[in-house]
């Protein structure tokens, strides 16, 4: 595969994000249903969580940091909203992707060192210290009662309380967090996939490659935070239960299971997910259940996920017959070959 | 002073505990370079195995914990022969499979026992008085019982040839391999010896602390806390720094409260990851 068909695919993946994140805003105008809204309400967020595990996947990296970046999203939120009085969505919006970069940018001095199951461990160990440091700063987090009573947040000095205007902040918010993840993996596709495929080669042919690790992972920080935002204004309350240290494992099961090597992945991942998790609402222990299993599935079977199986068939069924099977392998970015090489084959 | 000494005791019986799990986490990452997820999943799996046994099929409780631990043993034989073993050169592949086992493990647990904590006691009761502390007699067998258990562990690992050949699999897979050693039946074997353990571990402590289907999550984040600290696959580093953890958790719950002294393991913990990724006990690990 070239690397332009590579890109075009991904540019089509990630122009379809958006525009499917973009189309929400019918949902509130279709429907007064609050089941309808509850539901939107959760996927958005889901799938901006997952945008998150999304853009270190690109770097061969997988986090379990999106819970702490999304609390200080959130936390940030409720205490410029409670303390501050700041209700304009436009800048709390800003402030929750804002303020999780900055925090990530000293954090990925230290952790981005580590590569592969260290890096795991690294940020694990970071979503437990962030859940201990919740419960043990009380002046600033109110502990284990966490933040209520924010006012709502307002647009131009419009109030956007009610159900409806609660989805569209999300919709919003979720949108942001997607164009934000589209314009930077389009425009590092071929950094960050020389960084996945092999980061000692990349640096070596003069890649910065700390550079380019930095500004992802502070970009996953942001959209992270952007959920936590999302995420504390549905729930009106900033608490740490919302952010505990497996819900983590929630996002990067929507990333994977949707498939990790286009941006569709997340979107579809996190839809799926959240309505089959809403199906079994009745027995919830069940949808933990599903997920594990679909883990275990998608990796032993299908390791491209949904989307990525989805499309492996679509090629196989739809394009003709052609003497190189180039095209049903490899369906992750990899480093391609130049295009200057392209009349050599 | 005698508020010192049964801290002390405390932190010795919680580091028993910590490093019979541990051992078998640390094995795992060592021999397999697979960091397991469900870890907390099988502590929590042995103790129902050895409640179901004690309640349902009237067996002495030590009959029980045996039972747990063969239990445990069987299904980390199957899961790593049939499952874990197709794509076990990937890590994030494994990582992502043991995540996989570890949440139908736990709710397939909870939708079979509910969610309520069940009566499950030790059968032994009773403490030791000492020259002003008090040590139940529980914690002492199991005490005990860990001991004896870590010490099994280090002679299996360093005085029998099957010690042997997990060692050299662990130290340079391919070579070993080539001198005629069987990884298809020794990772599952390796696998199967410590879920064992964490089985054997789940049975033991769980009628002392608690039993619920949720308790496996601080175990497992304990165990990760541990083998950090003591250096990924370092079966030495383990059992020192389940001590100090154990240690360190007895005397910040006494001195301190709250959950400043888990904060504070945490910190270094990270710092030691960044700082040290090799741990306390820095020899070359595997390249994750």
């Amino acid at each position: 595969m070239t690397a332009r068909t590579l890109s075009k695919r991904g540019d089509l993946a990630e122009a379809a994000s958006v525009v499917v994140i973009a189309a929400a805003f019918v949902v509130p105008w279709l429907s007064q249903n609050p089941m309808v809204y509850s539901l939107a309400n959760q996927m958005l967020i889901a799938i901006t969580a997952a945008f998150s595990v999304y853009i270190m996947l690109r770097m061969n990296l997988m986090t379990f940091a999106v819970p702490t970046f999304m609390a200080i999203g959130g936390y940030t939120v409720a205490i410029l909203g409670l303390r501050h009085g700041v209700t304009d969505v436009l800048l709390l919006g800003l402030a929750s992707f804002v303020v999780p970069a900055l925090f990530a940018l000293p954090l990925g001095a230290l952790v981005l060192r580590l590569t592969g199951v260290y890096f795991v461990l690294v940020t694990f160990v970071l979503t437990e210290i962030t859940q201990l440091l919740l419960f043990e700063t009380p002046g600033w987090t109110g502990g284990s009662n966490g933040l209520v009573g924010m006012p709502a947040v307002t647009l131009f000095g419009l109030e956007l309380a009610d159900n409806r205007a609660v989805l569209q902040v999300t919709i919003g918010l979720a949108l942001a967090g997607a164009i934000v993840t589209a314009a930077v993996t389009r425009t590092l596709r071929q950094h960050f996939a020389a960084i996945e495929e092999n980061e000692l080669l990349a640096q070596s042919l003069g890649l910065v490659v700390w550079h380019y690790k930095a500004f992802g992972f502070a970009i996953a920080a942001g959209v992270s935070g952007l959920a936590g935002f999302a995420l504390v204004n549905m729930l009106l309350t900033a608490h740490p239960t919302s952010f505990s240290a497996l819900s983590s494992v929630n996002y990067i099961a929507y990333a994977i299971i949707g498939g990790k090597s286009s941006m569709l992945g997340p979107v579809v991942g996190g839809a799926l997910l959240i309505w089959a998790g809403d199906v079994f609402a009745l027995r919830g222990e069940y949808s933990q259940f599903l997920f594990g299993f679909l883990i275990v599935v998608v990796v032993l079977v299908a390791r491209e996920g949904v989307v990525g199986t989805i499309h492996r068939l679509g090629v196989r069924v739809f394009s003709p017959p052609s003497p190189s099977r180039s095209s049903t392998v490899a369906s992750s970015p990899t480093l391609s070959v130049p295009n200057a090489m392209e009349p050599l084959q | 002073m005698q508020g010192f000494v049964a801290t002390c005791l405390i932190g010795i019986s919680l580091g028993a505990q910590y490093a019979l799990l541990a051992l078998g986490f640390t094995l795992i990452f060592g021999i397999l370079g697979v960091v397991n997820f469900a870890h907390g999943g099988f502590y929590v799996l042995g103790g129902y195995l050895a409640y179901s046994a004690v309640t349902y099929l009237g067996m002495p409780y030590a009959l029980a914990v045996i039972c747990a631990a063969l239990g445990t043993t069987l299904l980390g034989f199957l899961f790593e022969r049939f499952v874990l073993d197709r794509v076990i050169d990937d890590h994030l592949a494994t990582l992502m499979l043991t995540l996989g086992l570890y949440l139908m493990m736990s709710s397939g647990i909870l939708v079979v026992f509910g969610p309520q904590s069940p009566a499950f006691a030790f059968p032994l009761t009773g403490v030791i008085h000492g020259h002003g502390f008090f040590v139940p007699i529980e914690n002492l067998v199991v005490l005990g019982v860990c001991i004896v258990g870590i010490l099994s562990i280090y002679g299996l690992i360093y005085y029998t040839d099957f010690g042997r050949a997990l060692r050299a699999l662990a130290d340079d897979r391919a070579v070993a391999t080539a001198q005629g050693l069987r990884p298809a039946i020794l990772f599952p074997a390796a696998f199967a010896l410590a879920t064992g353990l964490a089985g054997l571990t789940g049975a033991l402590v769980t009628p002392i602390l608690s039993l619920a289907p949720h308790i496996g999550d601080p175990v497992l984040a304990t165990s990760f806390l541990i083998v950090i600290l003591g250096g990924l696959g370092s079966v030495g580093g383990a059992t020192v720094a389940a001590f100090i953890v154990g240690m360190a958790e007895a005397f910040s719950a006494v001195y301190l409260g709250g959950s400043k002294g888990a904060l504070a393991l945490f910190v270094l913990v990270l710092v030691m990851l960044v700082v040290k990724p090799s741990g306390l006990f820095g020899h070359r690990v595997r390249g994750a």
